[in-house]
């Protein structure tokens, strides 16, 4: 009975009533979407800089993080293999060496950042080595080949075909010095990149750096983003190595964990205040309903009604309305971001080169998370409850002869 | 058997910060199954009178007692109580609810008493039945006579077996022929279902029809 | 006569007035801050920047700045300090030598860049003699270096140690000398902090082989803004044989980000201005089927539609107005004393960090983004209130004095 004298009491004014409705279905479609957006933007983005270089996750050793120098190093043993090999989700992995270096060709020298990998394993974890822009990868096992960034062959004055010296502090810290053939080049469309990159073969790198059979980093290609925290425990309980950690991308490249959470928090600061002007709304409107009928609640208070119900009565009036706009808001918004999964918004021409100095892809693509739906339809839920507060509270404290006597 | 007694009732109203005097010292017994009215020009404290017998309203000195209880000091819940159990209203603009049916409007207030869906169906049919509106069971309060909305409204006010009913000017929107047959309606309950009925009214065929009269004037009471 | 109608009819239901009012004041106040904070996140960027190595303008041979090698150095640097000397625009300049190179300790190697200054010189283009938090700044002594935080922590030395430094030389061969670390800085920027060194002049051009000579000139300008002119002016004095670069032309991607964030501010304004039409309709709406008896009246007596309709959107437009005002007054309110002390996004310090803004964030108001909100917020008020004007002319007088 008093959900039908609600639901009555809502069409009553219907023009209002839709006009409220609209404000919340709008500040729900506009939350969903934009979350939706937002997050599956981060996905996106996330994936693109794990799967060019750091992968999902990697193995280090202890010290490296903080630490990157040639004696952060670790021999990977069968218990790291046999890990590697029994866990599921773990797609692939690639071992890497890496040290800073110095290029020289003719009278040209440069600083370098040297990294020993090898191609066919990093061809299953990374897309870099896709990344080829003139002459081709070497192979794993050739000796002295190397591939440099394409503006740093530039900065050389070499072509691909040259011989070039290299000369880096060894694992004994000795200054090892080598001839290698420059037989590719990479390009990212980051110039500072690609001006002091240079790979190798990880023999190559062990034997330059005089490192035996050591590795700095295993990196991991996992199946899911969503997976990552098992397979960390699960590598972590098998492997058993103190010296030895496991990070995932957060903490790798904690500068795009950080950039991610800023955009995040002033995404939700946004929607705070989206929400906040919403409920100004519906407060105004409630109260105006409310305040409209005084003298039919003074009649019922007369009755005997007492005034807690009357007050769920405007509870239920709002939140019905609330509710509707709700379901609308989230099958807008579910039509919206399901939309924008299919045809992801690609970036014009100037964003694009924005996007890539991070080694973003381009585009910008929403999620279905659960989620998103959920949080959005709990605060605007929780938020028009709140502005229900000062009517119902009128309400609450309105004498039955003042109602009948209200004008 | 005494339902209602007043005793040195006051009311003082405060008006822009003038004191206003709207009953004086009032003293009056009413017995179950009487028919009053109270009667007296515009300004003599009529519907206070009423306010106060109907606790809608507190005095400012005095006491009413309902069924021998002191009523003056009861919490606004409890009045609550009282007046959905033991009161029924009738108001002299109708008052239904808008949005709900003519027969909706009888169910309310059993709804309120907590009377299960079918029960009060039943009685509310029955009771318009009694009432001779059973026709007007699905109407809203705008598709129907001013007349047929005050039938409704006498029809909720006593549905609950009130053992008081005040009506306050309760014809004074009809014409005299309609107002005629709602008053045979009030007569024929207060006779058939011993339901006590206090009206506050100036139109001479209700203080004609009067079993007993109480004349107000200026805050008190005339006759007696 | 019209105005004051409007006026009063505003004030006589005053909790609804209230409430729409608040709700533009929430609007625009949010919209002030977050203006506030983004703008000041972006000139953080900026002037960080600028304070860190960029400067306003600066000076290379033709070509050095496609190909940073040793032997690019500026032919005739005496020509162009003179030159500066006498161009009246410039505040300060610092010479410098540059270099890439590797520097190694004893447990590990990094690749730098390697800056020869004139210590003086360079703390007025540059701040970073105030970014030292352990040891000194360079002084007048030779082999003394001074590091970034993250790159002693990388090569695991501290004041005091000594480290190795190797370059290409203007002959081609390797040089490399052995400096003491007199001095630790931690800027803004963590990346600048790991790639970066300052050596004396004298001591890199002695390393490289150059005779006196160095690769760049670092400029501040009095008033950065008249940077172009600056440019202008030094360029066509020294010709082709030299690049002159604007931190516009340095920071292209900055720049670019700046005009982005400008952009999406005007899609913030229009998504507040949405959410605020629909309480303003809402409000309107009522006010209007209250008074719908009195419109018949005025009607009835001869008020002209369009006065009507006018006179509606006057007491929306008033709202606005007073809103906008009360608004933009709370967000300074708020605005103020953070830039004062700053935001503290410490929790979010490491991405800000690598983005060269620094974890403490000083809100800045744009003047222009100020005065878009402020002309926007009245505009959406009597959006909001066309279709109820609307409503109230559509009226026929009899009907609507016999409103109830």
């Amino acid at each position: 009975m008093l959900l039908k004298l609600a639901w009555r009491n809502i069409w009553r004014n219907k023009r209002r009533s839709l006009i409220t409705l609209a404000a919340v279905v709008f500040a729900a479609v506009m939350a969903i979407a934009m979350r939706g957006i937002q997050l599956g933007t981060y996905a996106l983005n996330i994936r693109s800089v794990v799967e060019l270089f750091s992968g999902y996750l990697q193995i280090q050793e202890k010290n490296y993080l903080d630490n990157p120098s040639l004696t952060s190093s670790f021999i990977i043993d069968s218990k790291i293999l046999d890990a590697l090999k029994s866990t599921k989700g773990v797609v692939d992995y690639a071992p890497r060496i890496y040290a800073d270096g110095l290029i020289s060709y003719k009278d040209n020298s440069r600083g370098a950042a040297i990294f020993g990998i090898e191609p066919e394993k990093e061809k299953n974890v990374t897309t870099f080595v896709q990344n080829i822009n003139s002459g081709k990868f070497f192979t794993s096992d050739s000796s002295n080949q190397i591939v440099v960034g394409d503006q740093l062959l530039k900065n050389l004055d070499a072509k691909v075909g040259d011989e070039i010296v290299l000369l880096a502090q060894g694992y004994d810290g000795t200054l090892g010095n080598q001839k290698f053939k420059i037989v590719g080049t990479v390009k990212f469309g980051v110039q500072e990149l690609e001006s002091a990159l240079i790979f190798m073969g990880l023999k190559s790198a062990q034997s330059l750096l005089a490192m035996g059979s050591k590795v700095n980093v295993v990196a991991i290609k996992a199946d899911d983003l969503n997976h990552l925290e098992e397979i960390n425990d699960q590598l972590s309980s098998k492997i058993r190595n103190s010296n030895i950690k496991i990070l995932s991308w957060d903490k790798i490249n904690p500068e795009l964990e950080q950039a991610i959470q800023l955009d995040n928090v002033s995404g939700i600061f946004f929607l705070g205040i989206l929400i906040v002007i919403v409920a100004f709304g519906i407060l105004n409107t409630v109260l105006m309903s409310v305040i409209e009928r005084f003298r039919e609640f003074g009649v019922v208070l007369a009755i005997g009604m007492p005034q807690v119900t009357l007050t769920y009565l405007v509870y239920i009036e709002t939140m019905l309305i609330t509710f509707i706009g709700l379901v609308a808001g989230n099958i807008f918004g579910y039509a919206i971001n399901y939309y924008f999964i299919l045809h992801p918004i690609i970036l014009g021409e100037e964003l694009k080169k924005l996007y890539e100095i991070y080694h973003f892809l381009p585009q910008l693509k929403s999620t279905l998370q659960v989620s998103i739906f959920f949080n959005v339809s709990l605060s605007i839920l929780a938020i028009s409850l709140a502005s229900c507060f000062y009517p119902a509270y009128k309400v609450y404290k309105l004498e039955p002869l003042k109602g009948i006597r209200h004008t | 058997m005494e339902i209602l007694k007043a005793e040195n009732l006051v009311k003082i109203y405060q008006d822009n910060g003038v004191p206003v005097n709207a009953l004086m010292d009032i003293n009056l017994t009413i017995s179950k199954g009487e028919y009053v009215v109270i009667a007296g020009p515009s300004g003599s404290g009529k519907t206070t009178l009423l306010n106060l017998l109907g606790a809608l309203d507190k005095p400012t000195k005095g006491k009413v007692y309902f069924e021998t209880e002191n009523i003056t000091l009861k919490e606004k819940k409890e009045l609550s109580k009282i007046r959905l159990h033991k009161l029924g209203f009738i108001f002299q603009a109708y008052n239904l609810i808008p949005v709900l049916t003519a027969i909706e409007n009888i169910e309310f207030s059993m709804m309120l008493l907590g009377i299960p869906d079918k029960v009060r169906k039943e009685k509310a049919l029955e009771l318009m039945d009694e009432l001779g509106i059973k026709e007007l069971a699905n109407k809203r309060p705008n598709e129907m006579s001013g007349g047929q909305q005050q039938r409704v409204a006498v029809a909720r006010a006593i549905v609950n077996n009130p053992s008081l009913v005040l009506a306050d000017e309760p014809t004074a929107n009809l014409d005299s022929v309609t107002a005629g047959h709602l008053l045979d309606l009030m007569e024929q309950m207060n006779s058939e279902k011993n339901i006590t009925f206090i009206f506050s009214s100036h139109d001479k065929q209700v203080i004609d029809r009067a079993k007993r009269l109480i004349i107000l004037k200026d805050g008190r009471i005339e006759n007696q | 006569m019209l105005l004051k109608l409007a006026w009063r009819n505003i004030w006589r239901n005053k909790r609804r007035s209230f409430i729409v009012l608040i709700s533009v004041v929430v609007g625009l106040a949010a919209i002030v801050l977050t203006d506030g904070l983004s703008n000041g996140m972006m000139s953080q960027m900026l002037f960080n920047q600028i304070n860190l190595d960029v400067s306003h303008l600066q000076i290379h041979k033709n070509g050095f700045d496609r190909n940073k090698i040793v032997k690019n150095f500026i032919p005739d640097y005496k020509h162009v300090e003179s030159t500066l000397q006498t161009n009246p625009e410039v505040e300060a300049y610092s010479k410098r030598v540059f270099a890439t190179g590797i520097l190694s300790s004893a447990s590990n190697s990094s690749g730098v860049i390697i800056y020869g200054i004139n210590p003086d010189e360079e703390s007025k283009v540059s701040i970073v003699k105030s970014s030292i938090i352990n040891g000194k700044y360079l002084g007048s002594g030779k082999r003394e270096i001074i590091i970034g935080k993250k790159l002693a922590e990388k090569l695991g030395v501290e004041v005091g140690d000594k480290i190795v430094a190797m370059s290409n030389t203007l002959k081609g061969d390797i040089g490399s000398d052995a400096f003491r670390i007199i001095g630790i800085f931690q800027t803004s920027s963590s990346g600048f902090d790991k790639m970066t060194v300052y050596v004396q002049a004298l001591t890199e051009q002695e390393m490289l082989g150059i005779g006196d000579n160095y690769h760049e000139f670092a400029v501040i300008a009095k008033d950065y803004t008249k940077i172009n002119l600056v440019k202008n002016n030094v360029e066509t004095k020294l010709g082709s044989d030299y690049e002159v670069f604007t931190y516009r032309d340095l920071l292209p991607m900055l720049i670019y980000q700046m005009e982005l964030y400008k952009e999406s501010m005007m899609i913030l304004n229009v998504i507040i201005g949405l959410a605020l039409i629909f309480g303003i309709i809402n409000t309107m709406l009522m006010s209007v089927f209250e008074r719908i008896r009195e419109f018949g009246v005025l009607m009835a007596i001869g008020m002209k539609n369009s006065r009507l309709y006018l006179m509606i959107i006057f007491e929306a437009f008033i709202l606005g107005i007073f809103g906008t005002f009360v608004g933009l007054i709370c967000g300074l309110l708020l605005d103020i004393p953070l830039a004062h002390s700053g935001i503290n996004l410490s929790i979010f310090a490491t991405g800000l960090e690598s983005f060269g803004v620094g974890a403490v964030i000083y809100p800045v108001l744009s003047i222009g983004n100020l005065i878009n909100a402020v002309l926007f917020m009245p505009f959406v008020a009597v959006i909001g209130a066309l279709y109820p004007a609307y409503k109230a002319i559509k009226l026929e007088p009899i009907y609507a004095i016999n409103y109830v």
